[in-house]
């Protein structure tokens, strides 16, 4: 049987556990990761957030005098050691009149239930090797409300690998229905791989429903069990480099060599550490299409000298190979959020080869039609255009949209006399409802030729400013990472 | 049967051949589970269930092995799916299952015994034998809690597998007889053991495990 050269930069479970666990993460690393109560106790010294723990329950005599009304409507309980999230419950609000609490699939569950529960986490049910544990109730997660849309009701956690200082590869795991709310690859949540430079999700895969054997990835472009399913390549994870950072920061405070950080995103919050793994599996090399084993052996021996160091040689060593497919996977162009674009001018000869305009263009989803600024479309060729538009007359402002159109529809035939006007928009312009003549002009734009529609606008930073409609099929790069 | 001088003074100081023949079966078991997990990839309810299972069904003849160890497990499943919707504590939940199992296969064995079912041997097959299938159970339910029911059926299934290649080697009399007259096997069972201790290359079944990532980039290449 012929095997494939690339299965050489696959790290498998055999390398990871002698080459970089045992080697790499000494036992009372390995503790402290393994020990949700101490990583949170570790990560507070250094300024890092994690879930507020509410109650602690070490013993069956403090479960019977907890305090329940004490609890927030909504809570997680969880094994101070447990594995794979095993054990974890997620308590979204109170039933009102009664001592029950509501769970994700909607479900409640009595005192009664939630006792018996804590006490099998104190008997040790859930944790590693069956030993008695201790039961946190913590604080719920409330997801971020750009990654909520992909998935389905829990939070979905990124998980970044460090090693040697360095953050190796990073994916986010999404829940799905079929994973109940939770973020476990096992029970059929989404990994999406993510681009250690920018930040931008690449593949995605989950594991086949179908499949008998375990750990056998299926791959999807979207979400899968939404009302509405949503493409899951090319998606900005939020504050990345913070994340990058906190993932360098767990690492040196847990002393482990080679790690996995969960963090979460919350809404209010921002990066929030979920827990350390000391054993991180290795389903994040499908994600991220790409060998674990190459990355780690490539930052051996490096001497890394700070947190910015180590992010700086991840995004160089690792950052440039997704990049390059980055418009392929997602079928979208990447364009910068300002980017350098031409204009051409308004000629009527078209034989004749058009002039051109070099200018910076503003790439703004914020607003639905492109804009142009006066001075700029003088300068292509509309000067009879604006010169006729601003011998009209028209109103500096009015008081509403309505009043606006009313004035349009009124005056309509007039206002777009000039055969270059295409039609009248309403706009704000320095606070104010004005109305603006429409233009199409001719534009190129990473490398593609298009015309637009764009306002005349009398006022703007940018000469020209994209908006939502013209930026259909293009990702936006804000950290300027490819160009 | 004639044996070697060295396996002769062995029998002759106190180790029965009995003995003797179950302990080496152990070298052997022990290493085709580790070989199945580190080359393979073959994840089992750790090392003593396969090996215990292994050395039961040796007892029992495979057909009856695997008869009990399917009457075992169909009960631990609807018993224990059944168990933990009622509120009590894990270990009183494992103790009714328990007697559950125990009520169950005496049923079976009663059946059995009136219809045969191609089992007519049943009642003599030695009760360790049983109640070591029987403890199975425990290791099925310890899975259960923690994993999916998927995960654990998996394991269980390897676990059979491995049982399964174990009992097939271990009543191989030409190896056993093998083994006891040239227990330097054992050493290098040992030496075995050392290497696939040291072995850093892909299992089996990671190899399936990361196809996708091979076969993209083999087409990317193209």
């Amino acid at each position: 049987m012929m095997v494939s050269r690339e299965y050489r930069n696959i790290l498998g479970l055999n390398r990871r556990n002698q080459e970089y666990i045992r080697p790499y993460n000494s036992p009372s690393a390995k503790n402290i990761a393994d020990n949700k109560v101490l990583t949170k106790k570790i990560l507070a010294r250094e300024n890092i957030k994690t879930p507020e723990i509410y109650k602690l329950i070490k013993n069956k005599q403090q479960l019977k005098f907890l305090d329940w009304d004490s609890l927030p409507k909504s809570f997680v309980i969880k094994p101070n050691k447990g594995t794979g999230g095993n054990g974890i419950l997620v308590f979204y609000g109170k039933r009102k009149g009664e001592t029950a609490w509501i769970r994700s699939n909607g479900q409640a569950m009595s005192k009664r239930d939630i006792v018996l529960h804590i006490e099998n986490i104190l008997e040790g049910r859930f944790s590693m090797s069956s030993k008695s544990d201790i039961a946190i109730i913590e604080e719920r997660i409330k997801t971020d409300s750009l990654l909520k849309q992909y998935s389905y009701k829990g939070v979905p956690d990124i998980r970044i690998i460090c090693f040697n200082n360095v953050p190796i590869m990073g994916m986010i795991r999404l829940p799905t229905k079929r994973s109940n709310g939770t973020a476990n690859l096992h029970s059929g949540a989404i990994c999406t791989g993510i681009d250690i430079a920018t930040g931008i999700t690449t593949y995605s895969m989950h594991m086949s429903p179908k499949s008998l054997m375990s750990d056998i990835y299926e791959e999807i472009d979207s979400t899968i069990d939404l009302r509405e399913n949503k493409k899951l390549s090319g998606i900005q994870i939020p504050e990345w480099d913070e994340i990058l950072k906190i993932a360098l920061i767990c690492q040196r405070a847990s002393k482990l060599g080679y790690v996995g950080v969960d963090i979460a995103l919350d809404r209010e919050k921002g990066p929030v550490v979920f827990e350390l793994n000391a054993r991180p599996g290795l389903g994040i090399q499908v994600a991220n299409r790409t060998g674990l084993r190459w990355r780690l052996e490539k930052v051996k021996g490096l001497e890394v000298k700070s947190i910015k160091h180590g992010i700086r040689v991840a995004k160089n060593l690792f950052g440039g190979e997704i990049e390059e497919s980055i418009e392929a996977i997602s079928g979208r162009k990447v364009v910068n959020i300002q980017e350098r674009i031409l204009l051409f001018h308004n000629t009527e000869d078209e034989k004749k080869k058009p002039k051109t305009e070099v200018c910076t263009a503003f790439m703004d989803t914020g607003i639905l039609t492109s804009r142009i600024v006066k001075s700029w479309a003088n300068r292509i060729g509309y000067l009879s255009t604006v010169e006729f538009f601003d011998s009209l007359n028209v109103p500096k402002s009015f008081k509403s949209f309505k009043e606006a159109q009313e004035y349009i529809d009124n005056n309509l035939k007039r206002l777009t006399l000039d055969s270059n006007v295409k039609r009248i928009a309403k706009v704000i312009e320095g606070e104010e409802i004005t109305i603006r003549p429409v233009i199409e002009i001719k534009i190129k734009i990473s490398g593609e030729i298009k015309n637009i529609e764009t306002i005349i606008v009398t006022d703007s930073i940018y000469p020209v400013v994209l908006g939502k409609n013209d930026l259909k099929g293009y990702l936006i790069d804000t950290s300027k990472t490819f160009k | 049967m004639d044996y070697s001088s060295f396996t002769l003074w062995i029998l002759e100081n106190g180790v029965s051949r009995q003995i003797l023949e179950l302990l080496v079966a152990i070298t052997l078991l022990a290493t085709i589970v580790s070989v199945s997990r580190y080359i393979l990839g073959s994840k089992t309810y750790g090392i003593y269930a396969p090996i215990i299972l292994a050395i039961a069904y040796s007892y029992t003849g495979l057909r009856y092995g695997l008869a009990i160890t399917v009457i075992v497990i169909f009960t631990t499943l609807f018993s224990y799916s059944f168990l933990r919707k009622i509120r009590m504590h894990y270990i009183t939940r494992i103790a009714i299952n328990y007697c559950l199992l125990s009520v169950v296969l005496v049923l079976v064995f009663l059946i059995i015994n009136r219809y045969g079912f191609g089992l007519d041997n049943m009642a003599n097959i030695p009760p360790l034998a049983v109640i070591s299938i029987a403890a199975l159970s425990d290791f099925f339910i310890t899975s259960y809690v923690r994993k999916r029911v998927k995960t654990s059926l998996m394991t269980l299934a390897a676990t059979i597998f491995v049982s399964t290649i174990g009992w097939f080697v271990i009543t191989r009399d030409v190896i056993s007889s093998y083994i006891i007259n040239n227990l330097w096997i054992v050493p290098l069972l040992i030496l075995t053991n050392l290497l696939v201790g040291q072995f850093k290359g892909l299992r089996v079944k990671d190899l399936a495990r990361f196809t996708t990532i091979v076969s993209q980039k083999d087409n990317d290449g193209k």
